[in-house]
C-alpha cells in the first residue's frame, strides 16, 4: 500500500514538475521581438508559403526581420477572433492576419478597432484592380493590402470536348444559352455532364451575377433577393442544366473535386483558386484547356468576367510595430515582382497587384494545359472583373440562396423562395 | 428450427451493424496508404503511398511536437480530473449535509451550461492570468468535471459504510479510508472515469484553439483542422494524421476495456 502512495507522489511530483516547465516556456515564446511580427493564415502549400516568401524577400534589406506564421483555418479564426473580441484581449491578435475576402466588410463594420486603416501606408492603391481592392475598402479607407485572386475561370477537358466535336475556341465569349446548346450534345455523344457543382451552395449563382456586375443588395445595403429578376434568370438557368444533365449536382465538397479529378465531369467553372485541385489529377496534364466563363444571356451588361473568393492581408489593431508591418506589405505583397514571380509558378497564387503580371513568369507556357499560358489569360481576365460590392451580410445572404435553390430544385416556385430567403436575410440582420 | 432462424437473423443484424461500424475505420487505415486522387475516387484496396504521405506530412505540419502535446496535456488532464472528481464525489456522498447537498445541485446544473457560452469570460479570465498558450491552461476547465463527480458519487452510494466504519474503529485517518479502502474497490469506475476523461481530453479541440494560439503548442485535433482548412485537401496525408490520432485513445481503450464495462455498469457487487 505504501507504494501506491510513494507512486501517486511520485507522479504529482513529476506533473508539478512539467507544469512549472511549461509556464517557463510560455514566457520564453510571447516576449515580443521588435522585428518579429506574428501572422495568421491558412494554407501550407499557398498563403502561408507566399508568407515564408515575402519573409525572405524582405529580409534582404532588413536581416533582422522575422516572422511567427501561426495556421489558423478560416473557421477557426472567426472563432478566435470572436472571443478575442468579446473578451476585449486586443493584445491576443496577431500582428497580420488573412482575410476572406468576402468577409472583410461584415469585419470591419462590426469591429471598427480591429484592424488598422491603412490608407497612407505608402501602397499605390491604384496598382490593385478595382474589382479587387472594392472588398477592403470601406467609406473610402484601405484596410488591407490584397493578396491572392480569385478571378473565375472555365476550365475544360479537350479530349472528351473532341470526340463531341468541339474546340476550346467553341466555349470561348460564349453565353449560357450556347453552353447549355453544346453541354447538351456533349451530354447525348460521350455521356459527359459539362459541369459540376456542389448541392447546397449558390457560388455559381453569385459568379453568374456578379459577371454582369449584379449583386445582392439595394443602394442603400437592403437585401434585394424578392422579385429580382436577374437572380431569376440565374436560377432559371440553373434548373435548365440541371435537367438537360449539362449541370451534374453533387453533394459535397470532396465529390465536387472528385467529379472532375476521377475524371466524371468535362469542365469546371470556378474561382481560379480552383486549379490547384484541377492540377492534382496528374493522369489528365495535357488534356485541360482554360478559357472565359459563359455570359448571361439577354443583358447589356453581359461580361464573360466574373470572382468567386480570394484574400486580403490585415494589419490588426494589436500591431505595436505599424510601420514595420506596412512597410513589410508594401515592399512585398506590394512592391515585389520578384515575390510574386517566385510564388506563382509553385503555388499558382496569382497576384492582384497588376504590376506583377507583367512579368515573364504569367507568360511562361503551362505543360498541364496544353501548353498555354493560363496566368497570363487569368490576369487578364480579372482586370475586366466587373465591381460588386458582396454586402456586410454576404454570409447570411448567400446562405438564405443556396436554401432557395435547393427547395426550387425540390419543385418550389422560384418567386416564392426568393420571397423567403429576402425574409430569412432580414430577421438574420436584425438579430445583429 | 424456428431458434436457427432466428440466430440467423440476429447474426445477420449483427453482421450489417459491424460492417457500418467498422467500414470507415477500415477505410482510414486504407486511405493512409492511398494518394489523394485515389482515396476522393473512392479506392479501396491498399495503396504503397504512406511513406510519401508520411513525408508530406512531416514536412507540412509539426506532427511528433503536436502528437506530445496532445499526449502531455491529456496525461495530465486525466490524471488530475480523477484526483479532484474522486475526491468530491466521495466527501459529498460520504460528508453529507445539506450546504453540500445545495453545492452539488449547482455543479449539475453547470453540466447544462453549453462551453461555448462559458468561452469568452473563460478566456478573458486565463488572459488576465497569463495562461494563455500553457498546458494550466488547457487542463483547468476540465479538472472538476460534474458528470465525473457525479459517477463517482453514485459508485461512493453502494460503497459499504461498514467498511468506513470498521477502518475509523481501527484508526485509519479519513484520507486513508479514501486512499486505502475506497480506490482499491473502485479501480473499475476509475478505469471508466478515465477512458472517458482521456478521451474527451485527447479530441478537445475547441477550447485548446482558442487559447494555444502558438505553433508550439498546437495539439492533434488542431494539427487535422489545419489540413483540412487548406483550397486543397490531402486526403492521403490527412487519413494518416487522424489514423496516428486514433492510435492512443485506441490503446487506452483496448487496454482498459474490460474495466471500462464494469465501471459503466456499476462497480460494486
Amino acid at each position: 500500500m505504501k507504494k501506491r502512495i510513494v507512486s501517486v507522489l511520485v507522479v504529482a511530483a513529476m506533473t508539478v514538475g512539467m507544469l512549472s516547465g511549461c509556464g517557463s516556456s510560455e514566457k520564453k515564446s510571447s516576449e515580443k521581438d521588435e522585428n518579429t511580427l506574428t501572422v495568421w493564415a491558412w494554407d501550407q502549400s499557398f498563403n502561408i508559403y507566399a508568407m515564408k516568401e515575402a519573409e525572405k524577400v524582405y529580409q534582404k534589406d532588413h536581416p533582422d526581420f522575422k516572422l511567427n506564421i501561426v495556421e489558423t483555418g478560416w473557421d477557426d479564426m472567426q472563432t478566435q477572433l470572436g472571443t478575442i473580441v468579446g473578451a476585449g484581449n486586443y493584445d491576443k491578435l496577431p500582428d497580420i492576419c488573412l482575410m476572406q475576402d468576402f468577409a472583410y466588410q461584415k469585419y470591419v463594420t462590426t469591429y471598427p478597432d480591429l484592424y488598422q486603416d491603412i490608407t497612407d501606408c505608402g501602397v499605390d492603391w491604384s496598382e490593385f484592380a478595382e474589382g479587387k481592392l472594392a472588398a477592403s475598402t470601406v467609406d473610402g479607407k484601405h484596410y488591407g493590402v490584397p493578396f491572392d485572386n480569385g478571378a473565375e475561370i472555365a476550365c475544360y477537358r479537350t479530349d472528351i470536348l473532341k470526340q463531341a466535336g468541339y474546340t476550346i475556341d467553341d466555349l470561348t465569349d460564349i453565353d449560357w444559352n450556347r453552353f447549355i446548346e453544346i453541354g447538351k450534345d456533349v451530354y447525348d455523344k460521350t455521356g459527359y455532364s459539362l459541369l459540376s457543382v456542389q448541392a447546397d451552395s449558390s457560388d455559381l449563382i453569385y459568379q453568374m451575377l456578379q459577371s454582369a456586375g449584379f449583386g445582392t443588395w439595394t443602394e442603400d445595403g437592403k437585401p434585394d433577393l424578392a422579385g429580382n429578376e436577374n437572380i431569376k434568370q440565374c436560377i432559371e438557368i440553373y434548373e435548365e442544366m440541371k435537367d438537360a444533365n449539362v449541370l451534374n449536382v453533387v453533394n459535397s465538397w470532396d465529390e465536387y473535386v472528385a467529379t472532375f479529378t476521377s475524371g466524371k465531369t468535362a469542365g469546371v467553372i470556378n474561382g481560379c483558386w480552383i486549379l490547384a485541385s484541377v492540377q492534382t489529377a496528374e493522369d489528365q496534364s495535357g488534356k485541360w484547356a482554360l478559357t472565359d466563363m459563359p455570359a448571361l444571356p439577354g443583358v447589356s451588361s453581359a461580361t464573360n468576367y466574373s470572382n468567386q473568393g480570394g484574400s486580403t492581408w490585415a494589419i490588426t489593431q494589436n500591431c505595436k510595430n505599424t510601420e514595420l508591418a506596412e512597410d513589410f506589405l508594401a515592399s512585398t505583397f506590394a512592391g515585389s515582382t520578384e515575390l510574386y514571380d517566385t510564388i506563382l509558378p509553385k503555388s499558382g497564387a496569382i497576384a492582384t497587384w497588376l504590376p506583377a503580371s507583367e512579368s515573364d513568369v504569367y507568360n511562361e507556357p503551362q505543360e498541364f494545359f496544353g501548353g498555354q499560358a493560363i496566368y497570363a489569360q487569368i490576369a487578364d481576365f480579372a482586370s475586366k472583373t466587373p465591381s460588386v460590392d458582396l454586402g456586410v451580410y454576404y454570409t447570411e445572404a448567400n446562405k438564405a440562396l443556396a436554401t432557395a435553390i435547393a427547395n426550387v430544385s425540390g419543385g418550389s416556385s422560384i418567386d416564392s423562395e426568393l420571397k423567403t430567403a429576402q425574409e430569412t436575410v432580414e430577421f438574420n440582420m436584425n438579430q445583429q | 428450427m424456428t431458434s436457427k432462424v432466428k440466430s440467423t437473423f440476429i447474426y445477420i443484424f449483427l453482421g450489417i451493424v459491424t460492417v457500418v461500424s467498422v467500414f470507415p475505420l477500415l477505410w482510414m487505415i486504407i486511405a493512409a496508404t492511398n494518394k489523394s486522387v485515389d482515396v476522393i475516387a473512392g479506392k479501396l484496396t491498399f495503396g504503397t503511398y504512406i511513406a510519401e504521405n508520411y513525408q508530406n506530412l512531416i514536412a507540412q505540419q509539426p506532427l511528433w511536437s503536436s502528437f506530445l502535446n496532445s499526449c502531455k496535456y491529456t496525461i495530465l488532464v486525466t490524471a488530475f480530473a480523477l484526483i479532484v472528481s474522486s475526491l468530491a464525489g466521495y466527501a459529498f456522498e460520504i460528508y453529507r449535509d445539506k450546504a453540500k447537498e445545495k453545492i452539488y445541485v449547482v455543479v449539475l446544473m453547470s453540466m447544462m451550461i453549453p462551453f461555448v457560452a462559458l468561452m469568452v469570460p473563460l478566456f478573458r479570465m486565463y488572459s488576465k492570468l497569463g495562461l494563455l498558450n500553457s498546458a494550466v491552461g488547457f487542463m483547468l476547465p476540465s479538472l472538476a468535471t460534474p458528470l465525473l463527480i457525479m459517477m463517482f458519487r453514485t459508485n461512493a452510494k453502494a460503497f459499504p459504510i461498514d467498511i468506513i466504519e470498521a477502518a475509523r474503529i481501527d484508526g485509519l485517518s479519513e484520507f486513508g479510508i479514501f486512499l486505502r479502502m475506497y480506490i482499491p474497490s473502485m479501480k473499475s469506475i476509475f478505469a471508466a472515469a478515465g477512458v472517458v476523461t482521456f478521451m474527451n481530453a485527447w479530441n478537445n479541440y475547441l477550447w485548446a484553439k482558442v487559447i494555444m494560439s502558438d505553433n508550439t503548442t498546437q495539439t492533434m485535433p488542431m494539427l487535422i483542422s489545419n489540413l483540412i482548412s487548406g483550397y486543397v485537401t490531402d486526403y492521403g496525408m490527412l487519413m494518416l494524421a487522424v489514423l496516428i490520432t486514433t492510435i492512443p485513445t485506441a490503446i487506452v481503450f483496448f487496454a482498459l476495456q474490460k474495466y471500462f464495462v464494469e465501471g459503466i455498469t456499476g462497480s460494486v457487487k
